[in-house]
């Protein structure tokens, strides 16, 4: 039986991601404290039940990745949430009353793209 | 909540799906319109070594130079244009952002293309459009620039000449690369003082992966299968390492592979890092191809190909912006029946994909 | 001029023992509310509320209590008016809660709202009373709130109240 080329088809979706990805990295003043993937995650629901209170502490998202010697994650989190995250994390402003600041390195609606970010990269 | 707090800045991704023995097959033209690209990887189900063809053509890859401090002007030189003229040329200044610095970039058009915050395209003179991605205040412009059609000693190329050379002397760090063998880029920079790099190459076997079963019939996954979407999150997640276990206790993630799966007892992940020209990759899909003529295990492969975050243009000469994360990627499904699926996504500041 | 809109909630207090309604006042009211919006919305819901939030009106007898939001972010301070459980009144936990019988747009629409609450309220009452006498005096209070005053508001104000109607209509 003869098959036929399976046909032209082109879909074009508009913020077709559910979820957004951010890569951060949180720093320390001075030493670097250490903290598990667990104690990462609550100092950032910590500071969302700061900026927005119970009901902002209520929504989910996830630590895909927590790299424990360089204090990095990658988040993940529903689109409608992103706004939300992103600035209580940016107000999270010490842990343990050690003082410390997130750095948001790239934000994208795409896992795919936070695996080839040109910026980190060192092409030469 | 406020719905201002609910909004997210635009994003897009097209979903193809073709034949590549149709004539009509647009798959190459796409890849090829794709200019700059700093990563791809590729992913191979049921497989644990490179497959000698497919290494042959990765450690081919033609290299890429990169020289310090260049200046733009240099591109108006006798030999850069006829190197220009002949194409295959690529050239994309490195170390810019493109929402903070200038960038300048060379198209294999012709296209010289310089990306220019406010200071300097007032400075510099020559004439551009403002940027199509601005907020209230134009703070950045266009300049583009045909080196094909600039003729030695006109009126044209003297006023170019003035502005890039005295006016406003750009100097930047750059990337070169050319494909094609038309242009020699050893005799190019023998005045300078260049490096050269090869793509770097890794190749991870990963053992025991959940893989969703695609269908090539069904792009989007109407059938039950999985959405484009889900797909290009999977494949994020095997090339960032992250664990598809799916423990409804986890607190931390509550990631999974998406249904319908299968286990696959290894699959192996390349990556190659670099300035990498088009006609590379289009190479790669043609050997891609090959190899999947011959009877696998695995039904299909999967080739990503990022694009610089910070180059001027994404497809074509389509204006490229960086807003809050710069991407620009496509990725060749290849089944083993020659049909592929091509999924290209864009963000914020980007037109649509051709 | 811009003008900055408002919305007004009409609430009922509801406490276990109503002896304990007449030490209601605005500050505690106040207070209460604005530690409901904290712990609920946190910075965010607080500074919202910090904005054009007030208690207009209190009515020690009755327990009902107006606040006044801004219409932008009144829905999102209302939310946390369930959360209020309790009333701290000179060092003392009164426990309570809010029952929100009615949203305006001003001032004016909600006291008609009232004298038609109210007056439901007495009919309610007409069956439960022992006395003659007191039937009288029920019977006599809705008769002073129905006739004289409500008619003649109606009669004046009826544009305005369409207005008003209107203004309820254009928050998203």
């Amino acid at each position: 039986m003869e098959k036929k080329p399976t046909p032209y088809e082109r879909v074009v979706c508009k913020n077709t991601s559910l979820y957004h990805y951010m890569k951060i990295n949180l720093v320390f003043d001075s030493r670097n404290k250490s903290l598990s993937a667990e104690q990462f995650k609550q100092l950032i629901i910590t500071g969302l039940k700061d900026l927005y209170g119970e009901v902002g502490a209520a929504f989910p998202f996830d630590v895909l990745t927590f790299n424990q010697t360089e204090l990095s994650a990658i988040l993940r989190v529903y689109h409608s949430s992103l706004v939300k995250l992103w600035s209580a994390i940016t107000l999270i402003g010490s842990y343990e009353s050690v003082s410390c600041a997130f750095r948001v390195t790239q934000v994208s609606p795409f896992l795919l793209a936070l695996s080839g970010n040109s910026r980190e990269m060192e092409v030469f | 909540m406020s719905p201002e707090l609910e909004q997210c800045p635009r994003s897009l991704l097209v979903c193809e799906k073709g034949n590549f023995k149709n004539e009509k097959s647009r798959h190459e033209s796409q890849a090829l319109k794709h200019s700059f690209n700093c990563r791809i990887s590729l992913l191979i189900p049921e497989c644990g070594r490179l497959p000698v063809m497919l290494e042959k053509v990765l450690s081919n890859f033609s290299s890429y130079f990169h020289v310090q401090d260049f200046p733009v002007s240099t591109f108006l030189e006798e030999k850069w244009l006829d190197a220009v003229k002949k194409g295959g040329f690529y050239a994309l200044s490195s170390k810019t952002r493109i929402d903070e610095d200038n960038v300048v970039a060379v198209l294999p058009s012709g296209q010289l293309i310089l990306s220019l915050d406010k200071d300097t395209y007032e400075q510099l003179g020559l004439e551009g459009r403002p940027s199509q991605y601005s907020h209230r205040k134009t703070v950045r412009h266009i300049v583009t620039v045909d080196l094909k059609s600039l003729v030695l000693g006109t009126k044209k190329y003297q006023r170019v000449l003035l502005c890039l050379k005295e006016r406003v002397p750009l100097k930047t760090d750059f990337l070169f690369t050319a494909a094609g063998g038309a242009v020699s880029l050893l005799d190019l920079l023998s005045k300078q003082l260049y490096e050269e790099c090869r793509p770097a190459l890794h190749c991870r076997t990963l053992q025991d992966l959940l893989c969703p079963s695609l269908i090539p019939s069904d792009l989007k996954g109407e059938s039950g299968s999985v959405t484009p979407t889900q797909f290009l999150e999977w494949l994020g997640a095997v090339s960032l390492s992250i664990s598809c276990d799916n423990q409804a206790t986890s607190f931390l993630s509550t990631y999974a592979c998406p249904e319908p799966q299968s286990s696959v007892s290894q699959a192996l992940l390349c990556t190659v890092t670099g300035l990498i020209s088009p006609q590379d990759v289009c190479k790669l899909l043609t050997e891609i191809r090959r190899y999947l003529d011959e009877p696998k295990l695995t039904s299909w492969v999967s080739l990503t190909v990022h694009g610089c975050a910070d180059s001027p243009v994404s497809w074509g000469s389509a204006e490229h912006g960086f807003h809050k994360g710069g991407e620009n990627f496509y990725n060749f499904v290849c089944f083993q029946n020659q049909d592929y699926w091509l999924h290209m996504a864009t963000g914020a500041k980007d037109a649509c994909p051709p | 001029m811009v003008r900055l809109k408002a919305r007004y909630l009409l609430c009922e207090v509801c406490m276990s023992e109503r002896s304990m309604l007449r030490l209601l006042e605005e500050k505690d009211i106040f207070q209460a509310v604005k530690t409901a919006v904290t712990t609920a919305h946190g910075q965010y819901g607080l500074a919202l509320f910090n904005i054009g939030s007030a208690v207009r009106y209190v009515n020690a007898y009755t327990g009902v209590v107006m606040l006044r939001f801004r219409k932008a972010h009144y829905q999102l301070l209302w939310s946390a008016l369930p959360f209020i459980t309790s009333i701290w009144k000179q060092g003392q936990r009164v426990p309570c809660f809010f029952n929100c019988i009615h949203v305006g747009g001003t001032i004016r629409t909600c006291q008609k709202f009232l004298i038609r609450y109210s007056r439901q309220q007495l009919f309610r009452m007409l069956p439960h009373c022992k006395t003659e006498a007191e039937k009288q005096q029920v019977r006599k209070a809705v008769l002073s709130c129905s006739l004289n005053q409500l008619r003649q508001d109606d009669d004046d104000d009826d544009n305005d109240d369409y207005d008003d109607d209107n203004d309820d209509d254009d928050g998203k």
